[in-house]
């Protein structure tokens, strides 16, 4: 690592197995300053005392699962980033890690160390980013949370009668845009003041993961809420990690928990709006090589990275 | 249906009460009853005929025998009388007009009674005067011829004797006609006394009164048989006769009236009953016909229930299916965590040492070069010493020792990581059984071993497991569903303990078989649950945490193994499972295919 930062990132490893935390030790200790817990408990302990930077948990473990405490952790510290590693994950567990423990990355077991050595990195970067930004007082906030109208919603989805229930669920709180395919969603994105994406996995019988993960990578203020009937966790994960989802919720839509979920992602675009330095922490991982697009992808790639949108709503 | 038969029980009761009724209406006129009043009554007017006769010709016998009749006549009349009035023959209380007619009959032939008890009384002093007025005529009579001149003696004495003659006959006889006669001869005789002397007219005097006086009484004892035989009980009794006859008709015509209502009442009531009969009919040929629609329906019905049954199985089966898949899913997830975790450490740490190797190579190149340099004589001491310093620059770079030690503990770790992995499969291989045949001999300590490996990732750390295990004989059994039962029990015992606790197992062995109990400290169960809790779907996890055939598949395992499973629980306290499993399966058996 070339940051010249004197203080090294501070990491805390939570596994039940102490030779995980053994090899974890081995691994990083000439570049961050380590800690170790053997168990859920133990960890929100010194987390009380101890201000860390990126927490690496594995998710099964007795007493308490690793999305309970990164989600108390979260309380404790919500600055520091969290990192589930898993052995394996089953579908529950993964809307758990997005929705409540709001978690950076998930890391398969058996792990690379490549891998880890880079995605713990990222956040540890992300982290201290972050953590400066908080330091500053925000200037630009009085600017932009007046005047402007508020961002619309965009809804992306097989059924056309998706975007009029949101519509009807939101109320007159927020604008809300329907969109069929992802060539529309682009569109729409173009035309319009966009705040926050609900998106289906798939569309057109093409997965989101794609466009959601472009979309974070050149526009990091967006916030996507995945609504779908059929998430499995392979896929849960591919959209936390790739397209840093902000919820992940299942339908059949449930009115109160959908108002929620579309408040709360408006007002972390705000956030996000606000503070370019906080965009680290929502930093998404680049697709893997054997997700190649088709050409036609490409193409819409390329309008995605120059939305004329993003450019005037950025002056 | 309950009213329907009780209003035709009702309906059959009353046409019976009213057939009954009818039939009695008909039976009030009694023919041997009636015969016999018309023989009383004829009794009657026979006597009183009799008796009537009895009267006229007493003279014709002697007194006492036309007495001794007539009394046994009026005692027998008496006794048809007192049937006629009282009895079950009697007359009384029929009509009015009968009774009327009755009362009449009654008191007329009272009346006679009297005469004729008068009649006798005076009969006899009659008789007796008659007979002294009689007597007293002959000795008259001569006393008269003696005095009378011998001119006169011849017609005085022929009409004395006339006198005498005709005397004799009004006594005789019970109606007199000759008593004008006899006055006309009194009248004659009476003539004869004029211009006789006294004697004469005296002697005359005393057969003419005496005449007169038989005259007389035979008179008056005519009348008073008269009046005896002119009582009118004949008509009366005809009248009683009548007033019954009538009386009797009406019955009679009552009773026909009533023949005739019963007659028409009976075709009624055929008629009722042939209506009841066609409709019986109707019923059982309808009976049949739904009898023989009613097989057809069975067997359809039989059909459809076979295929229900065969769809209900087939749903079951697939139940099952999807709850070993559950299960199944269940256990993966725990044993790829088991499994991904040593691999995970052990894949890092090789990595970690490929890592660490180049910076162990580059010293031990240098101090290696170094040492050559030093053992070789042909080196120059520029070398020597450029290579010796350098190899010191990485010894000290280095950290050899820790180094090592570091690849030392990871090399050490990776090898246990990889120990465990091993251990794991080969527990999924022995809790499986896929190398061995469905029926095997087994040691069910061996089988709770595995289960226990198996599912360790729920228990470790949390749950201690207290292992109280028997010598125990291999039983014959299907292994792997066996291990499917202790995965189950030990799955649940570890979600029903919260947060630390203790699983007990205990096994132990007898004559005829083995028995295992498994004991948690969990939340036990209410008496309702434990009831219910071996029923396929019931489960007391949330919609989603299970199908609630885990334990319904144990209970069906062990039952196919001739075994038996039992509970025990206490709320809040735990529970304990007990099964019982026999040494031996029985022959027929056909155990659950796995």
């Amino acid at each position: 690592m070339s940051t010249a930062a004197a203080v090294k990132p501070r990491v805390l490893f939570v596994d039940d197995e102490p030779r995980v935390l053994t090899s974890m030790r081995i691994m990083f200790r000439d570049h961050y300053e380590l800690f170790f817990a053997e168990g859920g408990q133990q960890a929100l302990d010194l987390l009380k005392t101890t201000r860390v930077d990126v927490i690496v948990s594995d998710q099964r473990m007795p007493n308490m699962t690793g999305v309970e405490l990164l989600q108390a952790a979260r309380e404790i510290n919500p600055h520091a980033m969290r990192i589930l590693l898993t052995g394996y994950s089953d579908l529950k567990s993964v809307i758990g890690s997005v929705n409540h423990a709001e978690i950076f990355r998930f890391v398969n077991k058996p792990w690379s160390n490549e891998v880890l050595s880079s995605t713990v990195a990222n956040a540890a970067a992300a982290a201290r980013a972050s953590a400066a930004a908080s330091v500053q007082p925000a200037k630009a906030s009085p600017a932009s949370t007046t005047g402007a109208p508020s961002p619309g919603v965009l809804v992306l989805d097989d059924d056309p009668t998706m975007p009029s229930r949101i519509q009807t669920i939101l109320g007159n709180d927020f604008r809300v845009f329907g969109a069929r395919t992802m060539d529309e969603a682009v569109g729409q994105l173009e035309r319009e003041h966009i705040g926050v994406v609900i998106s289906d996995t798939r569309v057109q019988d093409h997965p989101v993961v794609t466009l959601i993960g472009t979309l974070k990578q050149h526009h990091p203020e967006l916030v996507s809420v995945i609504l779908t009937a059929r998430a499995d966790a392979g896929a849960a994960i591919d959209l936390i990690n790739q397209g840093q989802i902000y919820r992940l919720i299942t339908k059949p839509i449930q009115d109160v928990a959908c108002r929620i979920t579309v408040n709360s992602a408006q007002k972390q675009h705000q956030r996000l709006a606000q503070s370019q330095e906080l965009h680290q922490r929502y930093e998404v991982e680049k697709p893997a090589a054997t997700d190649i697009a088709p050409p036609s992808t490409l193409k819409l790639m390329d309008r995605i990275r120059s939305l004329r949108n993003w450019v005037t709503g950025r002056v | 249906m309950k009213l329907k038969s009780l209003l035709s029980v009702l309906a059959a009761g009353l046409a019976m009460g009213v057939l009954a009724y009818l039939v009695k209406m008909t039976q009030t006129v009694d023919g041997a009853l009636h015969e016999e009043r018309l023989v009383n009554l004829r009794t009657v007017n026979n006597l009183d005929v009799e008796l009537n006769r009895g009267f006229t010709q007493n003279r014709a016998s002697s007194l006492t025998v036309a007495n001794s009749d007539r009394a046994k006549i009026s005692k027998d009349i008496g006794a048809a009388l007192d049937r006629l009035d009282k009895g079950t023959h009697s007359l009384r209380g029929l009509s009015p007009q009968l009774d009327a007619a009755l009362d009449r009959f009654l008191t007329t032939i009272d009346d006679k009674f009297g005469l004729g008890f008068d009649f006798e009384i005076r009969n006899t002093q009659f008789t007796q005067r008659l007979v002294t007025s009689m007597d007293a005529v002959p000795g008259h009579a001569s006393t008269l011829l003696a005095l009378v001149g011998p001119e006169q003696l011849e017609p005085v004495s022929l009409m004395v004797a006339q006198l005498k003659t005709e005397i004799v006959t009004l006594g005789v006889s019970p109606s007199p006609s000759n008593v004008e006669s006899i006055q006309q001869l009194l009248a004659k005789l009476r003539a004869t006394g004029e211009g006789q002397n006294d004697a004469y007219r005296e002697a005359l005097g005393a057969l003419i009164a005496s005449a007169e006086y038989a005259l007389a009484d035979k008179n008056e004892l005519v009348s008073t048989l008269n009046n005896f035989l002119n009582e009118p009980t004949g008509e009366q009794l005809q009248a009683v006769e009548s007033a019954y006859t009538d009386w009797y008709q009406s019955q009679a015509a009552i009773a026909n009236q009533y023949r005739l209502y019963l007659a028409a009442f009976s075709v009624l009531l055929l008629l009722g009953l042939a209506w009841l009969g066609m409709r019986l009919r109707r019923s059982y040929a309808e009976l049949d016909r739904a009898n023989t629609g009613l097989e057809e329906q069975v067997q359809t019905r039989t059909k459809d229930l076979q295929g229900a049954l065969t769809n209900l199985r087939e749903s079951q089966a697939q139940l099952v299916q999807s709850e070993k898949m559950a299960s199944l899913g269940q256990m993966v997830a725990g044993v790829a965590h088991e499994i991904n975790t040593p691999l995970g450490y052990a894949r890092s740490n090789s990595e970690t040492i490929c890592t660490l190797l180049p910076k162990i190579r580059t010293l031990c190149l240098a101090q290696d070069r170094a040492l050559h340099l030093l053992t070789t004589d042909s080196s120059s001491e520029q070398e020597v010493a450029q290579a010796v310093s350098a190899a010191a620059a990485q010894r000290e770079n280095t950290h050899a020792e820790e180094l090592l030690g570091d690849i030392d503990t990871l090399l050490q770790d990776s090898n246990h990581g990889l120990m465990q992995i091993g251990d794991l499969v080969a527990s999924l291989k022995d809790f499986s059984r896929v190398d061995r045949s469905r029926t095997d001999l087994f040691d069910v300590n061996t089988g709770i071993e595995s289960a226990l490996k198996i599912c360790n990732n729920q228990l470790k750390g949390r749950i201690e497991v207290q292992r109280l295990f028997g010598e125990l004989p291999e039983i014959e059994c299907s292994p792997s569903q066996l291990n499917q039962v202790f995965l189950n029990l030990f799955t649940n015992a570890a979600q029903a303990i919260s947060g630390e606790g203790l699983i007990t197992i205990v096994t132990s062995a007898d004559a005829d078989g083995v028995t295992v109990r498994v004991r948690d400290t969990g939340s036990g169960m209410s008496e309702e649950v434990r009831q219910r809790i071996f029923e396929p779907f019931f489960t007391t996890k949330s919609v989603g945490m299970g199908t609630g055939l885990g334990l319904s598949i144990v209970f069906r395992i062990i039952e196919d193994h001739g075994g038996r499973i039992s509970v025990q629980s206490q709320l809040d306290e735990g529970s304990e499972f007990t099964i019982r499993l026999p040494l031996r399966q029985p022959r027929t058996e056909t155990l659950l295919a796995a």
